[in-house]
């Protein structure tokens, strides 16, 4: 039973299309018992239609999704179970606490609803309700609660029936940034307690970071990754992915040469300058003269005031600084690389002025070369 | 709330001292002084009522002294128990048959895939805007025991015996009152239906309840408030309804309080103080309702909107679309395609018997009670067209500029004044047109102004102003004050803000509150008709003389002339309101 295991939740194939438009495309995707999976990617990706489709509230044009070995939706076979019918549960971005039932009568749906009976019903509802820590709150009305509450809520009416899955739809968005950051580590914390396999979607790269065991990128309709948060970081796919977690300098060249891990790339450095010879980890599997895409971290990059000499002198790059940004802990600076512009985070608060000029420099390793 | 409460407190002290000096400023001057215009056009007629109620008049109706006796008439009368029983149970059954109707309507077209049911929605609505006096007249036509077209189709074609309807009872009386009222419940329950949070329903659904328990433990118990006000509005206004009983109750022996205030207060043997006692009976039991509806059901209702741009759920009814296809089909069927043609075909016969006949096809009828320039026309008819549009015209702009300049205090200026006005717009909602008539009569019948247009110009804005009222405090609630305020920053005055900028600003609503004025009134009876005098009758005065006094086929020819007026206002309200305005 290791393969059920292995693929607890699993989608073949999945395609929706809204009139025209393919809103998801051949997506493929396996979720382990007990994982939790955050499938991220900007407005519009197609990550809420596929989470959607997981939970029976949309009727998906093509593909296969099986919970727990069970096909729930298969359009080709004319299979679809309602989503009551799923055993899963869901929290919703607008939190969608009933405003006519008590808390305790929130979260006491699920388990009303399957007929458990009057005992035990109190019990797990309590339970779960002491567990998002709302349990003085049982007999309040939705209305009289603040946003993080309700949330709550949510939380316990997905989990009091103990479903197989549990889905979030962008549940911590309507709240404000330091509710937010408190819930993240709160809601790992439960999932880790309760162990459910869950399915989290987010917009946001850091909360995909902070809670994933893995990370399913998504753009366009198309899965673009999926890794653990330190893959997606460290070793972007492809130019999107590079981008859209975290900030990512990308600069365009052509491959070189390959020895061992290390690939040197030449990038043009626009009219007047010499092109950048430049080597970088990635590239596997690319030819000699192949566009690749160089993806720098701004804090992987180091700025210097004179130009370093000996062992330090990797990868060094002239520049010109445009301007600078104070954000408190560091600085992000604008630096001119030929015609290229790059963004690099400094740390120490010398003053640069606009037009001065420094020196660049990154550990091979730092970069990436990308073949899309 | 309390830090708040305190702080309040707190600014408010010093500036007491100050008070007397805001006391003078064009503002506040000027809300006073609307404060007490409205306050005597709502309190006076209301006051007089009670006052009068407790007059008695001696047996031979020429003194009166000071007792109870006219309450105890109410009780001991052969005929007015009888009426105030027959007015809760005509009451009650339009309730439930129109909540049962809008609600089921409400639902098919704001949330399953009932086919067609975009177009069918402003056919769903037309009933609010026609009169249920000529929907009366137009089902008596149809289902009158012996002359109805329907029963007479029936014997013709099935070879029934007698008649297979008959609405010429309490049971009519519901139907017609219930079917007319139906986009009442609607309009308070299709708002909350369209633009509820799909999330509340999808999580009941992932939770694990079907279709069936959702709707019923979720969506409709979030709608709930607005059905409840529906449904009491319904009520309300059914006690309050003169035609449907006086065209299919009263003269079948079906007395409601509305028939016997009107015949109590008109005709020969006419007392008004037994009128008035009846009508604070019937007054009693409305604002009873109406003060429970805004007090406690209108506050409650939940807010299930949360600003982000959804479509609301549309649940897939399969087979069964097609049977909620052929309610709403029905719906419009006996509400308003049925009720025309009858009228049509009846206005376009000499008399009627029950039978279509193409050769008798004349439209005499249409030329007696329309052609006010010839002779032999009814007067009653031709007088009522004038008045109607003079009254509708000049009452709706009346009406306007005065809930304008309410509006403005309630929503815009502070303290007692606003708090005040607030209140005096509710009242009149509280009382039925044919309660407050009986208190303006009782008002001004020895003034110059009973027996002339006036007294109608008055008994209608009272009455209805609050319709406008709302309908502009609606939109002014959704633009912000800080536009009113940057005017008075960049130096203009109070009234040149309102002139340049608030007016403007709120013209949409002036619209719409001005035509739907103009509409009720167009259509109105209940006021007019204890109101009006000889020379002074209204549109649907007309109707009823000539329903009373002349045949059907004439009663329909200006039923049919007052409807496409109407269906004319209809067309143009949707044009430039739209649909939003009227859920408002």
């Amino acid at each position: 039973m290791s393969a059920q295991d292995s693929s607890f939740v699993e989608v073949v194939q999945l395609s929706k299309r809204f009139g025209a438009e393919l809103a998801v495309r051949e997506v493929n995707l396996a979720v382990a018992r007990g994982e939790f999976v955050t499938l991220l990617g900007p407005s519009g990706c197609g990550k809420t239609t596929t989470l959607r489709c997981i939970a029976g509230l949309e009727r998906p044009d093509a593909g296969e999704i099986r919970i727990d070995g069970q096909v729930v939706t298969a359009p080709e076979r004319e299979i679809h179970f309602n989503p009551e019918d799923r055993n899963i549960g869901m929290v919703f971005q607008s939190y969608a606490v009933w405003p006519h039932m008590t808390v305790f009568d929130n979260v006491a749906y699920g388990l009303r609803v399957r007929r458990v009976n009057d005992a035990e019903m109190k019990a797990r509802t309590n339970k779960a309700l002491e567990l998002v820590g709302l349990g003085h709150l049982a007999d309040r009305y939705a209305t009289k609660l603040s946003g993080g509450q309700r949330q709550r809520v949510a939380l316990a009416r997905a989990i009091a029936y103990e479903p197989k899955v549990i889905l979030f739809d962008e549940p911590l968005s309507n709240l404000d940034a330091k509710l937010r950051e408190q819930m993240r580590i709160e809601l790992v914390r439960l999932q880790h307690e309760v162990g459910i396999t869950s399915i989290y979607v987010t917009h946001d790269q850091s909360e995909a970071l902070v809670m994933s065991d893995r990370v399913v990128v998504m753009d366009k309709g198309v899965i673009q990754q999926v890794g653990d948060p330190e893959t997606i970081y460290a070793r972007p796919a492809n130019a999107f992915v590079a981008n859209f977690i975290g900030v990512a300098n990308l600069l365009e060249g052509r491959l070189l040469s390959r020895s061992g891990d290390v690939s040197e790339v030449e990038i043009p450095a626009g009219d007047g300058f010499a092109p950048l010879h430049l080597k970088a980890a990635g590239g596997e599997g690319a030819s000699r003269g192949q566009k690749i895409i160089l993806s720098l971290r701004p804090e992987d990059i180091s700025l210097h005031l004179q130009r370093p000499e000996g062992g330090s002198a990797v990868n060094l790059m002239d520049a010109e600084v445009i301007d600078t940004v104070y954000l408190g802990n560091f600085l992000d600076c604008r630096v001119k690389v030929g015609a290229h512009e790059v963004t690099l985070q400094i740390d120490h608060f010398e003053r640069l002025s606009p037009g001065q000029k420094v020196f660049l420099t990154f550990w091979p390793d730092h970069g990436l070369c990308l073949t899309e | 709330m309390r830090t708040e409460a305190a702080a309040v407190t707190l600014a408010g002290a010093p500036r007491s001292i100050g008070r007397w000096r805001s006391l003078f400023t064009q503002e506040s001057i000027a809300t006073i002084a609307v404060s007490l215009i409205v306050a005597a056009a709502v309190l006076l007629p209301l006051a007089t009522l009670v006052v009068s109620s407790f007059r008695v008049l001696d047996d031979l109706g020429f003194s009166t002294t000071w007792g109870l006796d006219n309450y105890r008439l109410l009780f001991t009368d052969h005929v007015i128990p009888g009426a105030f029983v027959n007015t809760l149970l005509i009451s009650t059954g339009s309730m439930v048959l129109a909540t049962v109707l809008g609600v089921s309507l409400a639902w098919i077209n704001a949330r399953t895939n009932c086919p067609w049911r975009e177009k069918l929605e402003p056919f769903n609505l037309i009933p609010f805007f026609l009169s249920p006096f000529v929907g009366a007249i137009a089902w008596h036509n149809l289902a009158a025991p012996k002359t109805g077209l329907i029963n007479a189709l029936a014997r013709n074609t099935l070879g029934i015996e007698g008649h297979l309807l008959n609405v010429d009872n309490i049971y009519g009386v519901i139907w017609v009152t219930g079917i007319f009222f139906t986009p009442l419940v609607y309009l308070f329950v299709v708002g909350s239906l369209r633009r509820m949070d799909p999330s509340l329903e999808d999580s009941a659904r992932t939770t694990g309840a079907g279709l069936l328990r959702t709707t019923l433990t979720v969506t409709l118990p979030l709608v709930a408030p607005g059905i409840l006000s529906g449904a009491i509005i319904v009520f309300v206004t059914s006690a309050g309804e003169f035609g449907v009983p006086f065209k299919l109750g009263a003269p079948y022996g079906v007395e409601t309080l509305t028939t016997q205030i009107f015949t109590k207060a008109v005709g020969d043997d006419a007392n008004y103080y037994l009128g008035a006692s009846m009508s604070m009976a019937l007054g009693a039991i409305t604002a009873f309702f109406i003060f429970v509806q805004q007090r406690y059901i209108a506050p409650r209702s939940f807010t299930t909107v949360t600003g982000k741009g959804f479509r609301p759920n549309v649940v897939d009814l399969g087979r069964w679309k097609w049977l909620a296809l052929g309610l709403n089909l029905a719906f419009i069927l006996v509400a308003v395609v049925l009720p025309i043609f009858c009228l049509v075909v009846v206005s376009l016969h000499p008399v009627w018997e029950g039978e279509i006949i193409l050769s008798d096809i004349t439209f005499r009828n249409y030329v007696k009670t329309l052609a006010f320039w010839r002779t032999d026309s009814i007067s009653a008819a031709t007088n009522g067209i004038f008045n109607s549009f003079i009254l509708s015209f000049a009452g709706a702009s009346i009406a306007m500029v005065l809930s304008l300049v309410v509006s403005y205090m309630i929503h815009r200026t502070k303290g007692f004044g606003s708090r005040m006005l607030d209140l005096l717009c509710v009242i009149p909602i509280g009382f039925p047109g044919i309660v407050l008539a009986m208190g303006v009569l009782v008002t001004y019948i020895k003034t110059p102004i009973y027996a002339t247009l006036w007294i109608l110009l008055l008994g209608y804005i009272t009455r209805f102003f609050p319709y406008g009222q709302r309908n502009i405090s609606s939109v002014m609630l959704a633009i912000s004050e800080e536009l009113d305020q940057s005017s008075r920053m960049a130096g203009a005055s109070w009234i040149t803000t309102l002139r340049r900028i608030t007016i403007p600003l709120l013209k949409p609503g002036i619209f719409a509150g001005w035509l739907l004025l103009f509409i009720i009134f167009l259509r109105e009876l209940s006021i007019s008709i204890i109101l009006y005098t000889s020379g002074t009758e209204t549109l649907s005065v007309g109707v009823y003389y000539l329903a009373n006094f002349e045949n059907e086929s004439l009663t329909s020819a200006l039923s049919v002339a007052q409807t496409v007026v109407l269906l004319a206002c209809i067309v143009i309200f949707r044009r430039m309101a739209g649909r939003e305005a009227l859920t408002a």
